[in-house]
């Protein structure tokens, strides 16, 4: 057994003498899902475009001590995987074909890849003519063929309906065992239920880090200025704004 | 790879007609014989020693037609992996002023030092993918609208240049014409030689290149994935150069088959250039051939600049694309 897959990190990223991360430092580990959350523009893509090398910040993204901001994209492919923000797909590649480009870097297996997400029977079928939530799983597919140790994903549920939403929760949670898992979430509650680490980014800062279990509605409050309340039925945990 | 053989097939059929075909008639008896073991070593050591039809057959004929092929090959590799650069599916070499650069840099090596024409192509093509890639970028984005506003402002700019030098020139205008508007007539065997060159070198690289084509396709996405965006986003830019200029430096500026070709293909092979670029290559082969053969026979005895019947053709497929764009069907 190997040791525990651990990524830490500490970023600062400007964009036309503005800066959009402030010194943004969190860990993450093999096991624990870490949600990201946060107001809109806080700066949750482009932390993540910032650690998959799409944009250069400054400060590093050490997994187990390698620097993974330092290395050449095809060798950082190796280690970091990135699920983007779902987009209408452009071309009509088949899905076979669509998560095969992820195995560029690695050759991993787009066959264990697919099933992985339960899509292998429909490997010979145009993206451009799946639903959304099917786009979404073929997406997670094309990152697990680069066989990474960490996965980051964005807004992974937006756009979902609640079953595939599910779905995809329910699959990082599987993902988790074997990997370091970062998702950016849009939906507070997903967020709340599923992430075993919680971290609330607003205007480029990290403003609060720790088990949902412990969020307050006090934090809520200052981060989204609205009055909420966190109610639990069912072990279920659920946030709603008051008047 | 089975589909890719009646692209094979057309290419041979269209290749063989293009040479029986022509202004004299010659029989297909005539034909043969002109291929015999003799004219050919005739060909080799001193050409003009042949008799007329075999004259006609290897030296007129014979260059022009696979110099046409060979520039519906470069130009039909330079459209996909243009489109794959940008993007974009209205990209092509034409369109987006590469050929209007190449064009410029031939001119100007016509007036100054003939024997570079080529090398000066490839650097106006270079020079002006560079302003239109520089022109047209929004935010790491290159939106259809300043793609074919770039390529239009810079294809105005290189065709008064041209026109320009081409005027200060004086002589020949009727060559200069013809040449503007693309032709392989007169097309000599050294022609061939120069972009028997650049199209092998060019399409080899592509070939070699698919998985990076692909990706290309992602935009920015693709770094995540390993692709080292920008330095084959440099490398796919010269090599259109090069496929491009030495295309323009033979045969004139000729458009469309860029474009055409890689689409009508990625509706048969869909966007995956490991089958794509080989498909769209032997299609523009073949078109550009046909193309010629209109050239030569529609007036006979007279001929037409091919590059008026690829516009006639091309231009119209143009705006049809642009309509389906404009409704949101435009897929790869």
């Amino acid at each position: 057994m190997s040791s525990l897959v651990r990524l830490e990190v500490r970023v600062s990223f400007s964009y036309n003498q503005k800066e959009v991360l402030k010194n943004v430092s969190f860990s993450a580990e093999e096991g624990k899902l870490l949600a990201i959350v946060g107001p809109n523009g806080a700066g949750k893509s482009t932390l993540l475009k910032c650690l998959v090398g799409i944009l250069k910040p400054k400060g590093y993204a050490k997994l187990n001590g390698i620097n993974l901001l330092n290395l050449k994209p095809k060798e950082r492919a190796k280690y970091i995987s990135y699920v983007p923000q779902s987009s209408y797909p452009e071309f009509a590649f088949t899905v076979e074909e669509f998560v095969e480009l992820g195995s560029y870097a690695t050759g991993g297996t787009v066959e264990d890849a697919l099933k992985t997400v339960g899509m292998w029977e429909r490997k010979h079928e145009l993206v451009t003519k799946l639903s959304g939530g099917e786009y979404q799983l073929v997406l997670v597919a094309r990152a697990l063929a680069q066989g990474s140790n960490v996965m980051l994903l964005d807004e992974p549920t937006s756009h979902l309906d609640i079953n595939h939403a599910l779905r995809i929760m329910n699959l990082l949670k599987a993902l988790k065992k074997e990997k370091v898992v970062v998702a950016v979430m849009h939906d507070l509650n997903l967020a709340l239920n599923y992430a075993d680490n919680l971290l609330i980014l607003d205007k480029g800062e990290v403003r609060w880090i720790g088990k949902p279990s412990k969020l307050t509605p006090e934090v809520l409050e200052e981060v989204y200025e609205i009055k909420a309340k966190i109610t639990e039925v069912d072990s279920l945990k659920i946030v709603t704004a008051i008047e | 790879m089975k589909k890719l053989i009646p692209l094979l097939i057309s290419s041979v059929l269209l290749i063989l007609l293009g040479i029986a075909v022509g202004p004299v008639r010659i029989s297909l008896s005539g034909i043969l014989a002109s291929f015999s073991l003799e004219n050919i070593k005739i060909a080799f050591s001193s050409p003009n020693m042949l008799e007329e039809n075999a004259y006609i057959i290897l030296q007129i004929r014979l260059p022009r037609i696979i110099l046409a092929y060979l520039v519906g090959v470069s130009l039909a590799s330079a459209g996909t992996a243009s489109q794959a650069l940008f993007k974009n599916p209205l990209a092509d070499p034409y369109i987006i002023g590469i050929s209007g650069g190449a064009a410029v840099g031939a001119s100007l090596a016509a007036l100054y030092f003939p024997q570079y024409m080529s090398i000066s192509a490839l650097f106006g093509a270079v020079l002006a993918v560079f302003t239109v890639y520089k022109i047209a970028k929004v935010n790491g984005h290159i939106p259809v609208d300043t793609l074919l506003l770039a390529g239009i402002a810079l294809g105005f700019f290189t065709s008064a240049l041209t026109s320009y030098l081409l005027y200060v020139r004086k002589e020949g205008i009727h060559n200069a014409i013809f040449w503007l508007m693309g032709t392989f007539n007169g097309s000599e065997w050294d022609d061939v030689k120069l972009v028997l060159f650049s199209s092998t070198l060019g399409v080899i690289f592509l070939f070699f290149t698919w998985k990076e084509l692909n990706l290309l396709l992602l935009g920015e996405e693709s770094i995540s994935m390993g692709l080292d965006i920008n330095l084959y986003r440099k490398l796919i830019i010269g090599v259109i150069s090069l496929l491009t200029s030495f295309a323009v430096a033979t045969s004139g500026i000729i458009g469309f088959v860029g474009l055409i070709s890689p689409h009508a293909m990625r509706i048969v092979f869909g966007p995956n250039h490991k089958r794509l670029l080989p498909a769209s290559a032997l299609f523009g082969g073949s078109l550009m051939v046909f193309a010629d053969i209109l050239a030569r026979m529609l007036l006979r005895p007279s001929e037409i600049p091919v590059g008026i019947i690829t516009a006639l053709f091309g231009a119209p497929f143009f705006i049809y694309l642009l309509m389906k764009k404009k409704r949101g069907e435009l897929l790869g």
